[in-house]
């Protein structure tokens, strides 16, 4: 991973904070670090936390991938099941997009420019994105039900609003070999906490991590 | 062994050796070729095998990739739709002719595959993407290359294989030339696929290449190439086997042409061999009979060259030996050879034998010269042969001795051929338009007896000749009286040795008187034999015979030592008388002054005691050696006295030069001065001529005292004969000498130097 893809669309990321700031009423802020075990950030690491308690609320949203310099940008995203995804193409190039995972499969037709439609990606799963002239030009989305997930920037935290409650945590990353530390489930009370997470991962891997 | 085995054998081994050298390198070259070929063959067939693997591995890839690329496919992968995902596979394998394409999950499940004995579901070996692998399955053998069905990240394999079965061996053989094999190996080596017919490649003639193609876990998969040496080597082996071929039949061909050539060397060899044993034996008529232009035919004519001048040298060797190279008459072997045939065949006839001795031919040499006597001996040879004789030859015997035979029929003519053979040499010999006269004397012998001998007749003549010299005859007839039986001849000389060893001989003494004042001057020593059988002998009865045999030498020698002995005791005896002694002609050589000299320092006898008569003959052959040996003996201070003169040939010039101090007028004349007036003009001119010369004149013979008278009227020195007395013993004549006056002699009584002993021994040994 080169540094440009993990600074990832500021625009995108600031449609997706507004967003997570709306939706927090009566929430805490939790701040989540992960990190590998010698203490890097696990940058483009997803962090996804499932309510036990209570319905997630919310609405769907809108996110762009873009395709610059046969990349797809970000890299690694992650929207709410429903969200319709723009895929404009920045290069000179036509790229042809699509994705045979189960969780959304499509195909766009090769274009240059604006895409004719956007994908509406309607099952949580993870959906590996490809072009298919360029074979090393490959993204990932992670599609989930809950409304509280983040990504790790080079900062290597994510701070989400969380309303009080039980919750699920799920870690992924496209490199992920093991999760060394994480709790399985935690209690959010009314007050910032910070959650920090170890995990090992395996740059020389073929496969992508499974999606949990 | 023959010169020609040898030659042939010589070659034969020398073309073995390089045969056999040449032969060994070619097969060395050969086999280490054969192995380098083979060697070079495997190394190809590896490289070949290897870019066969990695060409498969790339077509492989290439199907499989592009199957894996496929649009279509992946979603029918991502579709799972077995059906397509089988058909597309299938037709992906085909067309590469692929033995085996299964698609599998990543965690190795099959999916789909072409061929039909691999389950869908089943757990396939390969999982991981490879770009070249061997799989072993149901015990056949692949090449598997897998890569990975992207969407786009990995999402399953597609393993694409070639079978490595037989036909692909056979394919690797036809392309390598190279036995190929593909075996496992779990334990024990199983084959798979092979082009070697099983057995067939013994190991040991067999050289292999083995390319491990894969070695997961406990079964290993392995190619071997391999090559049969004794294959590799049959092309090399028939050169060989020509070559080998070619070294025995020019082993064959050179042996049989090297026996060829060194049997027409040595034929003619041989045949010179016998040439030159023929020529060994003396038969110089056969021809050589090679005729050649080689260096045989040199040899050859070498040969002959050297047969002619070996039978021309052997005929001059034979004339050398029986002819006179000079006048070319017979020698005396010829002539002795030629005598014996005559004599074998006489019948009525009779050979008569003549020797012909030329008088004073040396004189000729000496004053004019070698080749001038040369021309005279020619000359006169060819007188003699030019005589008319029957049945006869003419010989040269010696320096001046020619011989000659002729048949008579009548031995009455015998005087008459002599005759001629004198008249024939009357004619003086005209020698560079100078007339030189010759004298000869001839010896004449007749043959007689029932078988006479050539040796003997020419002895005879021989003989004859002496005597006619001696009597100063120009011919003599051989009489038996000339010479005593040879018998007896033999029998005196025995007893004439004895008679030196036993004391048998006696000195006598005869005195010489001064006539004028009838002193004694001294004595003449003279011989006589006391002979045990018969009595006391006169020197007429032995001396003749002691000097034809050469014996006088040592009887003079005796006489003088004796002689001096005598001398010598009366001069120490205060009677100081000279002793002559006589010299034969055979005494005078050139010691004699050293013997003289050697006897008077042994008995220490002064000179002047000693005096020596000889006869003019006796220096009238050689007068310079006579002159030489005389002023040597005079310088001693030996008298010398000149005996007998008148009757010689000597001349008054010769006489002249010779250091004496004396002469003895011959008793002939001396007898004769009684009667002949003639005579007394002889003896007073001699007398006269005498005293001119210095010399001192002795006659003898002296019987009466008229003579004594007129020889002392003649002023005569010295007179010797009965008038005074007859040869005395020692005795005697010591006493005879008693009291008579002597004509004094100043003679020293010192010690005269001893002489070496060699002459001493001489003296006693001679």
């Amino acid at each position: 991973m080169t540094g440009s893809t993990r600074r990832g669309n500021p625009c995108a990321l600031w449609v997706m904070l507004t967003m997570l700031c709306a939706a927090a009423v009566n929430a805490s802020p939790v701040t989540i670090t992960v990190a590998t075990s010698s203490g890097d950030p696990a940058v483009d690491a997803i962090v996804v936390l499932d309510p036990l308690d209570s319905a997630a609320p919310g609405t769907a949203a809108t996110a762009v991938i873009d395709q610059v310099n046969k990349r797809f940008v970000p890299h690694v995203s992650v929207v709410r099941t429903g969200t319709s995804v723009t895929f404009p193409n920045s290069d000179h190039i036509r790229h042809q997009v699509y994705s045979f995972s189960p969780a959304k499969t499509f195909s766009l037709k090769l274009y240059a420019g604006s895409p004719e439609v956007d994908v509406v990606f309607d099952k949580p799963g993870l959906v590996v994105l490809g072009c298919n002239i360029h074979d090393t030009m490959v993204g990932f989305v992670g599609v989930v039900d809950s409304p509280y997930f983040g990504k790790i920037t080079q900062t290597g935290a994510v701070t989400l609003d969380l309303p009080a409650g039980r919750y699920r945590m799920r870690i992924w990353h496209p490199n992920l070999a093991a999760v060394t530390q994480a709790p399985q489930e935690f209690t959010v009370a009314e007050k910032p906490a910070s959650i920090p997470i170890i995990v090992e991962l395996d740059p020389g891997r073929e496969t992508v991590a499974a999606w949990p | 062994m023959l010169l020609r085995t040898r030659i042939a054998l010589t070659f034969l081994l020398l073309l073995s050796a390089v045969l056999t050298a040449a032969l060994y390198a070619v097969s060395a070259a050969n086999r280490s070729n054969a192995a380098r070929e083979v060697q070079r063959q495997l190394d190809v067939g590896v490289s070949v095998f290897t870019r066969l693997l990695e060409s498969n591995r790339r077509l492989l890839t290439q199907a499989a990739q592009a199957v894996a690329a496929d649009y279509g496919f992946r979603e029918a992968v991502a579709a799972n739709d077995t059906e397509t995902m089988n058909s597309a596979l299938e037709n992906a394998g085909a067309r590469v002719g692929a033995a085996l394409v299964v698609l599998t999950s990543l965690d190795g499940h099959v999916l789909a595959a072409s061929g039909s004995h691999v389950a869908a579901g089943s757990v396939f070996p390969i999982t991981a993407p490879h770009g070249n692998r061997v799989l072993v399955d149901s015990g056949k053998i692949y090449q598997m290359v897998t890569v990975p069905v992207r969407s786009p990240l990995p999402v399953a394999w597609i393993s694409m294989g070639f079978a490595l079965d037989d036909k692909a061996a056979r394919e690797l053989a036809d392309i390598t030339g190279l036995g190929v094999t593909l075996s496992l190996s779990s334990g024990a080596r199983t084959e798979v696929a092979s082009t070697v017919a099983a057995g067939s490649a013994a190991a040991r003639d067999t050289v292999a290449r083995r390319i491990a193609l894969s070695n997961q876990g406990d079964i290993g998969v392995e190619a071997t190439l391999s090559r049969s040496l004794s294959e590799a080597r049959a092309p090399f082996e028939r050169l060989t086997d020509r070559l080998f071929l070619i070294a025995a039949v020019s082993l064959i061909a050179f042996g049989w042409t090297a026996f060829a050539i060194a049997r027409n060397i040595t034929r003619p060899l041989r045949d010179l061999t016998r040439s030159v044993d023929r020529i060994r034996g003396g038969d110089y008529e056969l021809a050589l009979t090679v005729h050649r232009r080689d260096e045989l035919g040199v040899l050859a004519d070498g040969l002959k060259h050297m047969q002619t001048a070996v039978q021309s040298r052997d005929q001059s060797i034979r004339r050398l030996a029986y002819q006179d190279a000079l006048t070319g008459l017979m020698n005396r072997t010829a002539f002795g050879a030629a005598l014996s045939v005559a004599l074998s065949d006489l019948g009525s006839t009779t050979v008569a034998v003549a020797v012909i001795n030329l008088l004073r031919f040396r004189r000729i040499n000496e004053h004019l010269g070698y080749p001038v006597g040369d021309e005279v001996l020619k000359a006169i040879a060819s007188r003699l042969s030019a005589l008319p004789s029957v049945d006869s030859a003419v010989a040269r015997l010696a320096t001046d001795e020619f011989a000659a035979f002729t048949r008579l029929a009548d031995p009455a003519q015998l005087q008459a051929w002599g005759t001629s053979l004198l008249a024939a040499l009357v004619e003086p010999v005209i020698v560079e338009a100078q007339p030189i006269d010759i004298a000869a004397t001839v010896g004449l012998a007749l043959a007689s007896g029932v078988q006479p001998d050539a040796d003997d007749l020419l002895r005879r003549a021989d003989v004859a000749v002496g005597r006619a010299r001696r009597e100063k005859h120009a011919l003599a007839i051989y009489q038996d009286s000339f010479q005593p039986a040879a018998r007896e001849q033999l029998s005196l000389l025995g007893e004439l040795r004895r008679a030196v060893e036993e004391d048998e001989l006696r000195l006598y003494f005869q005195p010489k008187i001064e006539l004028a004042t009838n002193r004694v001057a001294g004595a003449e020593v003279l011989m006589r034999w006391q002979h045990p059988s018969r009595g006391l002998l006169s020197p007429a009865a032995f001396i003749p015979f002691a000097e034809q045999t050469g014996f006088i030498r040592r009887i003079t020698r005796w006489a003088l030592d004796r002689a001096a002995a005598q001398g010598a005791e009366w001069h120490r005896a205060g009677c100081s008388i000279p002793l002559a002694v006589n010299i034969s002609a055979d005494d005078i050589d050139e010691r004699l002054d050293s013997r003289i000299a050697a006897i008077l320092g042994r008995h220490q006898l002064p000179p002047c005691l000693l005096s020596l008569e000889l006869t003019e003959s006796s220096f009238i052959d050689d007068p310079e050696r006579a002159l030489r040996v005389l002023t040597a003996l005079a310088s001693l201070g030996v008298g010398l006295s000149i005996d007998d003169f008148g009757t010689g040939y000597s001349s008054l010039g010769m006489l002249a030069r010779m250091p004496v101090h004396e002469m003895k007028v011959d008793r002939s004349f001396v007898l004769g001065l009684a009667s002949d007036a003639g005579y007394a003009a002889i003896v007073r001119s001699a007398i006269d001529m005498g005293h001119s010369l210095g010399l001192k004149v002795v006659a003898e013979g002296i019987e009466t005292e008229s003579i004594a008278g007129r020889l002392r009227e003649l002023r005569c020195d010295i007179g010797q004969g009965y008038l005074y007395a007859r040869p005395m013993s020692a005795q005697e004549f010591a006493a005879w000498l008693e009291g008579k006056p002597r004509v004094p002699v100043i003679a020293p009584l010192v010690d005269f130097p001893a002489q070496d002993h060699i002459d001493t021994q001489n003296l006693v040994t001679y």
